[in-house]
């Protein structure tokens, strides 16, 4: 569980510094959601998400509809899905 | 052409394919059958709200609302909230829809039923065939109809300009609902040339995916930010035949480098929800904007605006053009008080409205940074007086009241906001509060 945990504070931290929040990493709600009410970030930052994730960990995020919905859905569902694809 | 002329659905000959749904080719007689077979299903009166995510159904959905005399509203912004608007605002009586919504009216799922073969229906040039919606100063939906000669001379236009012939595969990354992205995904299939692609393309690998799913010669119509995005993921695209860009200022360089990668030109398009796409350019030839066959710009001193084939008058612009010979012209920059995000326009003066009319709120201002108009990622800030309030407070009372793109980022809280003797804001302070580490280049 300590990787996944240490993965999560590692994708709060590139998800801060992609998108230049104004708040801590350690702020972030790890179950709250990304998008509309949670963090509130866009389809501009989806995009910047995705870059970021496909320079540190390797892998293309995909819009394969709920998919997607559910990759986003947290910053814990992003961890756990990164942590699936990205590059042994 | 004259208001009481009619126009078919489409100009396509029934052999020829005008849409790609995955690998499966669909020519125009099937894709007529189908519109006949959902047009039987819709209700006897429109408007139809049509939020298809799929790209083909949003077509069929369109064409079959248009073919039985209906109006479609069209909506870039997909919020629950905003369509509930919409559809109430505008007496929608059903939508259509692919994925799952909560509406205040029935929603209609269109499926692609192959029928017997069906007609291809004339409709009158006159006819408000959609409405789109651009957000007023207050933040409210405002509809702009779109007469069916005027989409269908667009497309046209459109088709001469970018030399679509019917061969070509049209891969859009911008929603079918969103103006820019209806007139070349979804109206250029119809009466222009060239075949649609159905699916969701919105991440660097989708793109390179849809492009290799459609035989080629391919267009790839797109955003400043998915190029960059493209680019900075180093994903390689299959050859293409041209690279279209809108809703944002493309920086040239950007368009340097994706031509030198993708080995195609890169070709920008001038419109807005109001008049539609009405001028283009290729990126790198320069500054000048070559207006659409039949376009024509009155430039003045206190602004401009656009006569447009199939629009009833002209439409005033709120960039700020300057006037070259052979009717071109280059942008000057845009009305100071206008920013554009995501594609979507706002007032600082309107979003300032809505940030102070906020309960607890003393006092605020919406902020642009200096890089607005050349970086696609830039973001608006605000400063903001509300004594035990947090910035996190201030977004989570403005969401739901301003479009996502214009929430502010960052939220900074001020004692007060610099005023100079007669009380007027001091812009250079302003700036200096909310980006104290100076303008970045994000």
């Amino acid at each position: 569980m300590t990787t996944t945990l240490s993965l999560e504070a590692e994708v709060a931290r590139l998800v801060v510094e992609a998108l230049h929040l104004e708040v801590a990493p350690e702020e972030i709600d790890p179950e709250a959601p990304l998008f509309g009410e949670g963090l509130g970030l866009d389809s501009i930052d989806a995009l910047e998400i995705a870059l970021a994730v496909s320079k540190r960990y390797g892998f293309q995020l995909r819009s394969d509809d709920e998919m997607n919905h559910r990759i986003f859905a947290s910053l814990r569902a992003l961890a756990a899905h990164i942590e699936k694809n990205r590059a042994a | 052409m004259p208001a009481d002329a009619a126009l078919p659905l489409t100009s396509r000959a029934p052999h020829e394919v005008i849409f790609h749904r995955g690998r499966e080719p669909v020519t125009t007689a099937r894709f007529l059958a189908e519109v006949a077979a959902l047009a039987a299903r819709l209700p006897a009166e429109g408007p139809v709200l049509n939020f298809c995510a799929d790209r083909y159904l949003a077509l069929v959905g369109f064409a079959a609302v248009l073919s039985r005399g209906q109006v479609t509203l069209l909506s870039a912004d997909r919020s629950p909230q905003r369509l509930a608007d919409i559809a109430r605002l505008h007496g929608a009586r059903c939508a259509l829809a692919d994925t799952e919504a909560e509406l205040p009216v029935p929603v209609l799922r269109p499926d692609a039923a192959p029928g017997a073969d069906a007609p291809n229906p004339l409709i009158p040039a006159g006819a408000v065939a959609a409405i789109a919606f651009t957000s007023g100063s207050t933040g409210e939906p405002r509809p702009h109809a779109k007469p069916w000669g005027a989409l269908v001379a667009g497309a046209r236009a459109a088709a001469e300009r970018f030399g679509v012939t019917s061969g070509t595969a049209i891969v859009g990354t911008v929603p079918a609902q969103h103006m820019y992205g209806f007139e070349t995904t979804l109206m250029l299939p119809l009466h222009g040339g060239g075949a649609g692609h159905a699916g969701a393309v919105f991440y660097p690998s989708d793109i390179a995916e849809a492009l290799a799913g459609v035989p080629a010669p391919r267009l790839l119509v797109t955003t400043p930010l998915q190029m960059r995005a493209v680019l900075g993921t180093g994903i390689a695209l299959p050859p293409l035949a041209a690279v279209i860009s809108a809703t944002a200022p493309l920086d040239p360089r950007l368009a340097a480098e994706a031509e030198a990668a993708w080995g195609a030109p890169v070709l920008e398009i001038y419109g807005a929800t109001e008049a539609g796409s009405v001028a283009s350019r290729r990126t790198l030839e320069g500054d000048a904007w070559e207006p659409y066959p039949g376009t024509v710009f009155a430039i003045a001193e206190d602004g401009a605006d656009v006569t447009v084939p199939g629009l009833p008058a002209p439409v005033p612009l709120s960039d700020t053009l300057e006037p070259l010979p052979e009717g071109r012209f280059r942008l000057a920059g845009r009305r100071a008080d206008m920013v554009k995000l995501a594609g979507k326009r706002a007032s600082l003066a309107g979003l300032t409205r809505i940030l102070t009319d906020v309960e607890g709120i003393a006092d605020g201002v919406y902020l642009a940074p200096a890089d607005i108009d050349d970086n696609p990622r830039a973001r608006l800030a605000a400063l903001v007086v509300a004594p035990g309030m947090t910035p996190k407070a201030v977004v989570a009372a403005l969401r739901g009241r301003i479009e996502p793109a214009f929430l502010p980022r960052p939220v900074v809280m001020v004692d007060a906001l610099p005023r100079d003797g007669v009380g007027k804001l001091r812009q250079a302070e302003l700036a200096a509060l909310a980006w104290p580490r100076g303008p970045v280049r994000r």
